[in-house]
């Protein structure tokens, strides 16, 4: 007894001793307060799971997003989200010719570098030079289409092998400008880190340790008066519990990440927290249709008819992914696009399913239908273990397969196997949103469909990884490059989007998304649903620099 | 002195083979780090990059096996690991002497704090067995120390800093903070160190206190105790300098190999505070297939491991005189 009451009493000294340490080191917070001395500023909270390297080489694919968009700009930006609006930016205006095979850039004058040195044609022309003599840093293939670039003047002129519309995106932006005063005396460009870039962007490296990258404004930035905010925070999260817990406590104000139960993680902390998930590409199954038994396009159909995707969405994805439809068209975001008629094929119907089996002589045997010679339908899906969602979701349209009487196996591998088995046609069924999507619905279907980006099993695909080969396609897809029409653009979608539908090639299930979270307290001029001036997610590039460019202080 | 030299013999011999099989292991697992990357990015690069990465990482060059170990020799034993791959273009030497400060600095004061307090506390309980000291340190601290790591921390995270606001709840410094050599500097990343650092030594404690306590009461039975109580002896020189110094012998092997354990990190710490050590680079390492920076730091750490067990082996030659067996 005695011994009990030393026990509580000796705790509460404890308790108390702690209370006054506690409050007598003071009750600092560990991130930024907005109104720092420097003026106003903006805190990311973006996992990344890593430390910063320091480096920003914007050639560099592990380097990029920390350069691109504040610091180095491209010719054009790209909106995606308004299917691919072109507002002018380095380049004051350009025009195509000569069938669409050559494009003529004029260069933007009086912009100047972060060192005060004005940005010519000399330098975009020395860029991609540059990309051409190092293959490993042309990152957007562009040189496999680009046949030559001349200079004239203040005149960049492109010329493509053969009509190169979509390729306006990746040259015009997606291609960062650097200066070839600074650039001409790296050795290797390949792994020069580039640790003090200078760029002509509207932010410039300030300082970088492991743990925070931290930007200022550039004082010689050419969009006059612009950007309104004076400082960049960009910290290093290793894991998602405390950048979630910084964006909840507002001390991140733009978030680019997934917070399970958003509602009361997030929002439910302050009225001035919201986001916004506009969806840019899709989650699919892909279907390996050199597997012989998949090749059946019966077998296709039915898997699409079994899959009820709205339940994948709600229960795998918390609902923050919209379901998918088979046209492979990301809705809303291009919505112009779909064929709604199309769209509304293959919509959940199990009955429907099993009807499609049986009528294309499967026969049911204990639960799972078998071919002719006795196979059973039964097949392995990989998916990456490491996604959570990506689990849970699979595991539905394993039981909505199921219930139809097609037996799959998940197989949760690790990111790296799962990529080295995508990439070489080792799969049945594959769970993936890997695909980079565009600034039109075009180039997600031209990556999932066209012949040129497969390749045989055991040899590397870049992205059409379920091995589809259509002459008609193929030359759907060619001709959309040879048109600026918007018509005719949509026309030859219409038609990539019944192929889809014909053949189910792949299997829409998702749409993955764009994740943003952002406080309104006080800054303003976020990308707003409205308003979707830029991807708003921090690693979109080059568009959160565009984003910084918007927000001001409030008020 | 001949045990010594057989001790170093051993050394050589372990760390040789600790070197190849750190070259092989990695060379055994599937898929290349341009792939690894690619899967890294989750479709926000073009595609068609996969072959401007394997042109960057140098993937099927085409070398053999046998001709790459001995380059990897060579550069070994000139502290060359090559460039990491997680923080391409960067040198994995200069990446891990970047993280490392912060590991040896929390993980390594909070160890020998650990090692030093638990082993005081559990010889002063040994010694008045039974006391208040004995029959309170001793329970609360194998209580806490059975917690799951996580747990604990995200108690103190939710407790100390979500609902006080006392401490800062991760990061190993405010990152308003310009780093260097400054005094508020030292105060704000002390600050940061404290949860962490409390969170580490109230789980790990434990076991120094219980095996500390216990070595402690079997020693205190044997004869020569006895006898220096016979003596006369004051009882302070008898708890240090007979019954401590040869209960303490154990337990000095097993503090070596935390010691070597230190340049580890602690994974679970670095994860949940967010903390900028080498525990989490080591976890990444593994998970992006980072050849280079993996066997920079499998090599740091079977290095200091071996060496700190080599210390404690000369250490225990030094105390202990059975062990000195010359003839």
């Amino acid at each position: 007894m005695r011994r009990a009451l030393l026990v509580l009493l000796l705790a509460g000294v404890a308790a108390t001793v702690w209370t006054a340490v506690g409050s007598g080191a003071g009750a600092h917070r560990s991130a930024a307060a907005h109104r720092s001395a420097g003026g106003t500023s903006v805190t990311i909270s973006n996992e990344q799971g890593a430390t910063w390297t320091c480096g920003y080489n914007p050639f560099n694919a592990s380097l990029i997003d920390w350069s691109f968009g504040p610091i180095y700009e491209s010719l054009v930006f790209v909106d995606e989200l308004k299917s691919g609006a072109a507002t002018p930016w380095l380049a004051s205006k350009y025009a195509w010719s000569n069938h669409n095979k050559t494009i003529t850039f004029t260069i933007r004058p009086g912009v100047k570098w972060s060192d005060g040195k004005p940005l010519t044609a000399a330098d975009v022309l020395y860029t991609f030079q540059l990309i051409k003599k190092y293959k490993a840093l042309d990152l957007q293939a562009v040189w496999a289409v680009l046949k030559s670039v001349t200079r004239n003047g203040s005149k960049v002129t492109f010329k493509f092998k053969t009509a190169a519309v979509p390729y306006f995106y990746y040259v015009a932006g997606q291609t960062p400008i650097v200066p070839q005063h600074i650039w001409k005396s790296v050795k290797n460009p390949v792994t020069y880190k580039d640790s003090h870039p200078v760029g002509s962007g509207p932010f410039t490296f300030a300082s970088c340790s492991p743990q925070v990258m931290k930007y200022v404004k550039n004082g010689h930035y050419w969009q006059h008066g612009l950007p309104k905010i004076d400082t960049v925070y960009y910290p290093a999260y290793t894991s998602n519990d405390p950048a979630n817990q910084d964006l909840a406590s507002g001390a991140a104000q733009w978030g680019s990440q997934f917070i399970p139960s958003i509602d009361r993680f997030y929002l439910s902390k302050s009225k001035d927290n919201h986001y916004w998930f506009p969806p840019v590409s899709n989650v699919s199954v892909f279907i390996n249709l050199k597997n012989p038994i998949l090749k059946d396009v019966a077998i296709r159909r039915a898997m699409a008819y079994a899959i009820d995707r709205s339940r994948v969405s709600q229960i795998g994805e918390y609902g923050y992914e919209p379901a998918a439809n088979q046209t492979g068209i990301v809705t809303p975001t291009f919505k112009s696009w779909l064929n709604k008629g199309l769209a509304k094929k293959f919509s959940y119907n199990p009955t429907k399913a099993k009807q499609i089996l049986t009528k294309a002589g499967y026969k049911m045997k204990g639960g799972v239908f078998q071919t002719k010679n006795g196979k059973s339908l039964s097949f392995t899906m990989i998916n990456i273990g490491g996604y959570s969602d990506w689990v849970a979701s699979a595991q539905i349209v394993q039981q909505e397969l199921k219930a139809v009487g097609i037996k799959v196996t998940a197989s949760n591998l690790s990111s790296t196997t799962f990529d080295a088995d995508a990439y070489a046609g080792k799969f049945d069924l594959m769970y993936s949103g890997n695909e980079a999507g565009g600034p039109a619905p075009y180039y997600e279907l031209r990556q999932e469909l066209y012949s040129k980006n497969s390749a045989p099993i055991g040899k590397t695909a870049s992205s059409n990884w379920e091995r589809y080969y259509n002459k008609k396609v193929d030359s759907l897809i060619e001709a959309y490059a040879a048109t600026t029409s918007s018509a005719k653009q949509h026309s030859i979608v219409d038609q990539l989007q019944a192929a889809m539908v014909r053949d189910v090639p792949i299997i829409p299930i998702t749409e993955g998304v764009d994740w943003y979270q952002y406080n309104t307290k006080s800054i303003a001029g976020w990308v707003t649903q409205k308003n979707p001036f830029a991807k708003p997610a921090a690693y979109e590039v080059p568009d959160w620099g565009v984003m910084l460019l918007h927000l001001r202080p409030k008020g | 002195m001949r045990f010594v030299l057989r001790r170093l013999g051993f050394f050589v011999i372990t760390l040789w083979a600790a070197i190849t099989l750190n070259f092989l292991i990695p060379r055994l697992m599937p898929g290349n780090p341009a792939q690894a990357m690619m899967g890294q990015y989750r479709g926000r690069i073009n595609p068609q990059a996969i072959h401007a990465l394997e042109i960057a990482f140098g993937v099927n060059n085409h070398q053999s096996l046998l001709s790459s170990y001995f380059t990897y020799l060579g550069n070994v034993f000139r502290g060359r690991f090559g460039i990491s791959l997680t923080f391409f273009p960067d040198q994995v030497t200069h990446e891990v002497l970047q993280a490392l400060p912060w590991t040896l600095a929390l993980v390594g004061v909070t160890t020998i704090l650990a090692f030093a307090l638990g082993t005081l506390i559990g010889l002063l309980a040994a010694w008045r067995r039974g006391g208040t000291l004995d029959s309170l340190m001793p329970p609360i601290f194998v209580i806490t120390s059975s917690f799951p790591y996580f747990w604990l921390a995200m108690l103190a995270i939710w407790l100390f800093s979500i609902r006080f606001h006392w401490l800062p709840s991760s990061n190993g410094y405010s990152i308003t903070d310009n780093v260097g050599w400054t005094w508020t500097f030292a105060y704000d990343a002390f600050k940061h160190a404290l949860l962490p650092a409390m969170t580490i030594l109230v789980t790990s404690i434990g076991a120094w206190i219980l095996t500390m306590r216990n070595n402690t009461i079997t020693v205190l039975t044997e004869d020569y105790v006895r006898m220096a109580r016979a003596k006369g002896l004051r009882p302070w020189r008898i708890m240090w300098t007979y019954a401590g110094r040869n209960a303490i012998l154990p337990n000095l092997t097993g503090f070596a190999m935390s010691l070597g354990f230190v340049v580890a990190g602690a994974i679970l710490v670095e994860f949940v505070f967010n903390y900028p050590g080498v525990g989490w680079m080591f976890l990444h390492s593994v998970e992006s297939e980072d050849y280079a920076l993996m066997q920079g730091l499998f090599l740091l750490i079977t290095v200091t491991v071996l060496t700190a067990i080599l210390a404690a082996d000369v250490a225990t030659v030094i105390l202990d005189p059975r062990t000195r067996d010359e003839r």
